[in-house]
């Protein structure tokens, strides 16, 4: 059945063999995919993760740089030096960004949910959807159909009151699948910290101390359901169904700087958002159905409140804003020959917003419709060429978006190895936000789509040496971005977007993977590293203006990870390491060190141990957070926690 | 596998693994040196604490950027919206901090802060122990004694409006024993206090949004007004310069901008005959005898695009003219000195968006 599933996606696994341990793993030539850079993380390492955050998970794992407001807060991604919104998000091809700010809050999403990850680096992820400049994030949800009924349960617990509880169920029989995921997630989050935003003058000697402060304001909660329900009449069909509700509500916290009165300045956010997805799969012989269709519906409110003396709190920010989407996607894939396939898809969105703060009696309710078809043809030559042209159309409201087309190609550089020479040359857009459009005040309705042409190369190549499974990919990039969208204050006094920067994003990314076993040990190390060059070539504004030829702030030059586990009978050790070069914060890259963050150099340890026993399978584990205790910054002046552990109990029968 | 494990100790030697934040560079000031200067105030970004100070030493040309960080080993804070001068002491305002830094104009150091403010905006002398402090969302003045840096009162400005109008307190201008504050967001009034008891004792109606104010030499008060936003719920007024009677508080004369305009800045030279604002570009108009607004200053944006310049200030001993340009919000900005007859005499480069002008006496 596995064997089905998998087939029925279009990926046969290869199977290697490392010291007589079999290992499967999807083959790296296959014309689908032809010059499309992607990124799987491992099912495994997701499971062993699932208490994270997908934030935290792609800057331990990926190249995608993740910009955290804090523990628990806003956690924006940049892929290949790009803007949070040119990362598209799709859980099980429904949209996860919202259609007001275009991106996603990766702080939301729980690895628990995720069965399976694909990163879609650049124009690769035209594929799915349009606008992702950067790439493409899919989060896909799968049926277990094999074995009996299943039960997992995670316990976690961690410093500043931090708790995670997760129960997964599983039943079915060979036709139907059911699965329930139930969750919840809080903390208190009251790390203590040097608060260096604030100085308490010694009155005898006129020194000045900063005081050793509690992270206030900071608490999180998120709970949620994932309910799955698949059901296989025949062989050939598959049709699922999935929901995923969750609320989560978050306190954020003041400036560090703030001394005003303490019932002040009181910042809270409450996300809730309801998902539904179903699908039908219908595997022909010479062709495959797809049809889904989507809803989604968010609630966003955002207070800001003051304690008035005799008045009580009084809000002066009150914003609510209901998003609410329908997806539709029909597509069929064509083979007509082994070694050639073309596939049609059209995707039709209605996205409707209702924004509103009842404080300044502002907003606005707007809706968009989107239509999009794409065209694609892949090619197998003499099983060592794989071409793949992909043609994009997408109509925003009617109005033609710019057309992006896609040339991929994938060259098996000696027969008979995993050795591959890959690259493409595309086109993508990506339209603007609906806050970019209607906000009030501010929006600018005559905004046009910022526009991408990238180009890439790269090789990547799989090997089994000496008993090692290696695989290793070198990717090259260039992408030249017109029509930047920035937010800058306009003459009329409040902040207005405009078309003006152009941004030329140069990059390399690498990635090593190696697994194998010496004596009695398993070992397993990844790491990643990416080189970005994300530069501003829009027209200097005046003579005084010094952020031409400079790169964009917050994104670092250098960035890297590399995890390395080693496993002994029941016992396992998992370093993981995380660094970046320091990020500008100013557009000028000023040097002055108020204005930059410090390189950042992050270590986490974990140890676990983990038995079967007959039907169950027990793992406990301890990690460590910032070994070294190091205090640092994520974002100016935003606090980020010292040395702090968590003891997660996971079970599964 | 001693082998792998030394392996795998030395790669994690190898890689670094500390981080070093910056550390102040150390104190540095103008000392009692004789020579006059100016400080100027970078509000910085919202919720970003990258706030400072630069200071511009008006005889010899030269900026000093982050002195309060450099003298203390402190960020200044959030949102530096005014600093005022009163003998040897600055007092910044540091809006979304809720407090204000006091600190020696000499050696930029610490020496004290008033906290416990909602969102403080101004700071005006009464006396040598009674201060006021306006506020965006208090719905009160703050009361404060600047020789123990205490909030002492509150003046209750607050009315029962649900919705708009709920004075903003921004500005104050003293004019006998009355203290007049205008109400700059989402309001349309200038409030009366008499500075002995404390209290609101009169209004004015004005033009929507008054920003700024100045008083000239017969004693007429002009407040500027920017009219809202088109669109706004609160409505849109086209702005205009009001003239009021101090001693009466009866508005005298309107003048009307066109509609869109943005004026901003109000600003008066020593003689205190002589008006500047911003409204693009910075304008200068005679108040005594009442003139023609000219262009005095041209932004060098495109029209109707950029921001452009930012604050205004007129120096109250030369009548020299500076305009702050913030350029894109995101980088240090520029001051452009302008002496009285337009001649351009410096550019100076300060922090992120330089806004308040402070100069010292």
């Amino acid at each position: 059945m596995a064997a089905f599933q998998l087939s029925a996606q279009g990926i046969r696994d290869s199977i290697f063999h490392i010291n007589g341990v079999e290992v499967t793993a999807i083959p790296l030539f296959e014309k689908e995919y032809a010059g499309m850079k992607m990124t799987r993380v491992d099912t495994a390492y997701l499971e062993g993760k699932a208490t994270l955050s997908l934030s935290d998970l792609l800057s331990e794992h990926t190249s995608v740089f993740i910009k955290n407001y804090g523990r628990g807060a806003l956690a924006t991604a940049s892929f290949r030096g790009s803007a949070p919104s040119h990362t598209q998000v799709l859980w099980n091809g429904i949209q996860l960004n919202s259609p007001m700010a275009g991106m996603v809050d990766f702080s939301l999403i729980p690895v628990y949910l995720i069965d399976q990850l694909t990163l879609f680096h650049g124009p690769s992820s035209l594929d799915n959807g349009g606008g992702g400049i950067g790439g493409a994030i899919h989060i896909q949800n799968a049926a277990h159909w094999e074995g009996p009924p299943s039960v997992r349960y995670i316990q976690g617990i961690g410093s500043y009151s931090t708790f995670d509880e997760f129960l997964q169920l599983g039943v079915g029989s060979g036709k139907w699948r059911v699965q329930t995921r139930l969750y919840h997630n809080y903390s208190k989050n009251d790390f203590t910290y040097v608060n260096t935003g604030i100085g308490n003058l010694d009155p005898v000697t006129g020194k000045i101390s900063h005081p050793l402060e509690i992270n206030e304001n900071a608490a999180y909660r998120r709970y949620g359901v994932l309910q799955e329900i698949y059901y296989r009449p025949r062989a050939n069909q598959v049709f699922s169904f999935k929901y995923w509700g969750q609320f989560a509500d978050r306190s954020i916290p003041r400036p560090t700087s703030y001394e005003g009165p303490d019932h002040s300045n009181l910042n809270n956010q409450q996300d809730m958002d309801h998902r539904v997805v179903a699908d039908w799969h219908h595997y022909g012989e010479s062709g495959k159905w797809m049809a889904r269709t989507g809803y989604a519906r968010k609630n966003l409110d955002y207070n800001q409140q003051n304690l008035v003396p005799g008045l009580g709190l009084i809000p002066v920010v009150a914003s609510r804003s209901i998003q609410q989407a329908l997806y539709h996607t029909l597509a069929y894939t064509y083979n007509p020959a082994s070694g050639f396939s073309v596939k049609g898809k059209m995707d039709v969105t209605l996205h409707d917003v209702s924004s509103q703060d009842s404080v300044s009696l502002t907003g606005y309710d707007q809706h968009r419709y989107e239509v999009a078809m794409l065209l694609s043809a892949r090619k197998n030559l003499a099983d060592r060429v794989n071409l793949n042209v992909m043609l994009r159309q997408d109509w925003i409201d009617g109005q033609r978006a710019p057309f992006s087309p896609y040339l991929g190609f994938d060259i098996k550089l000696i027969d008979g190895k995993e050795l591959l020479l890959k690259g493409n040359l595309a086109r993508n857009y990506h339209h603007p936000s609906l806050n970019d459009l209607y906000w009030q005040p501010g929006g600018n309705p005559g905004l046009v789509p910022e526009q991408g042409f990238t180009m890439e190369t790269g090789l990547e190549y799989r090997v089994v040496l000496a008993g090692q499974l290696i695989r290793t990919e070198m990717t090259a990039y260039r992408s030249d971005i017109r029509h930047w969208i920035i937010w800058i204050p306009g003459f009329r006094g409040y902040w207005e977007p405009r078309n003006i920067e152009r941004v030329r994003s140069t990059g390399l990314e690498y990635a090593l993977h190696i697994q194998g076993h010496i004596g009695g040990f398993g070992y397993k190390l990844m790491g990643t590293y990416a080189y970005t060059r994300s530069v501003n070539y829009g027209d200097p504004l005046v003579w005084g203006d010094h952020s031409y030829g400079k790169q964009l702030v917050y994104i670092p030059l250098h960035s890297g990870n590399l995890m390395v586990r080693v496993s002994f009978r029941e016992w396992y050790v998992t370093y993981q390491y995380n660094a970046y070069s320091e990020r500008y914060t100013t557009t000028s890259n000023d040097l002055s060190g108020r204005y930059r963050l410090s390189p950042y150099f992050m270590n986490n340890l974990t140890a676990g141990w983990s038995i079967h026993l007959k039907r169950v399978d027990v793992n406990t584990e301890l990690r460590v957070y910032n070994l070294f205790n190091e205090s640092y910054h994520s974002i100016l002046h935003r606090p980020m926690p010292g040395r702090n552990y968590s003891l997660v109990l996971m079970i599964k029968i | 596998m001693t082998r792998n494990v030394l392996i795998f100790v030395l790669v994690i030697q190898l890689i670094p693994c500390c981080m070093r934040e910056n550390d102040p560079v150390g104190p540095e000031g103008p000392g009692d040196s004789l020579s006059r200067g100016v400080f100027i105030v970078n509000e910085g970004n919202f919720t970003f604490e990258n706030a400072s100070l630069t200071y511009y030493d008006i005889e010899s040309g030269e900026a000093t950027q982050d002195v309060f960080f450099s003298a203390n080993g402190l960020p200044l804070g959030d949102v530096a919206v005014s600093m005022t001068i009163r003998d040897s002491l600055g007092y910044v305002v540091l809006n979304n901090s809720g407090k204000i830094y006091v600190l020696h104009t000499g050696s930029f150091a610490l020496k004290g802060k008033i906290t416990g403010l909602t969102s403080p905006r101004h700071v005006h002398f009464i006396s040598d122990t009674k201060a006021y402090v306006t506020d965006l969302y208090a719905r009160s003045i703050a009361v404060v004694n600047p020789l123990t840096m205490e909030v002492t009162g509150n003046i209750d400005v607050s009315n029962n409006q649900d919705e708009f109008g709920q004075h903003s307190t921004e500005q104050m201008i003293a004019y006998g024993g009355y203290v007049y504050t205008n109400c700059w967001s989402y309001d349309n009034q200038v409030l009366v206090i008499d500075s002995g008891t404390d209290r609101v004792v009169d209004s004015i109606e004005v033009i929507k949004q008054p920003n700024s104010m100045v008083m000239d030499r017969n004693h007429s008060l002009w407040v500027l007004s920017d009219g809202g936003w088109m669109g706004s719920p609160y409505g849109y007024e086209t702005p205009g310069l009001v003239r009021v009677d101090a001693a009466s508080a009866e508005v005298e004369t309107i003048l009307r901008f066109a509609e869109g305009d943005r004026p901003t800045s109000l600003r008066i030279n020593e003689t205190s005959d002589t008006i500047y604002f911003i409204n693009r570009h910075v304008y200068r108009m005679s108040v005594d005898p009442v003139g023609e607004p000219v262009i005095f200053i041209s932004s060098p944006y495109e029209e109707g695009f950029w921001g452009g310049f930012y604050g205004l200030q007129v120096d109250p001993v030369t009548s020299e003219v500076y305009v702050t340009d913030a350029i894109d919000f995101s980088q240090p900005g520029v001051v452009y000195r302008v002496a009285p007859d337009g001649q351009p005499l410096d550019t100076i480069r300060a922090g992120i968006v330089p806004g308040a002008l402070c100069f010292t006496p």
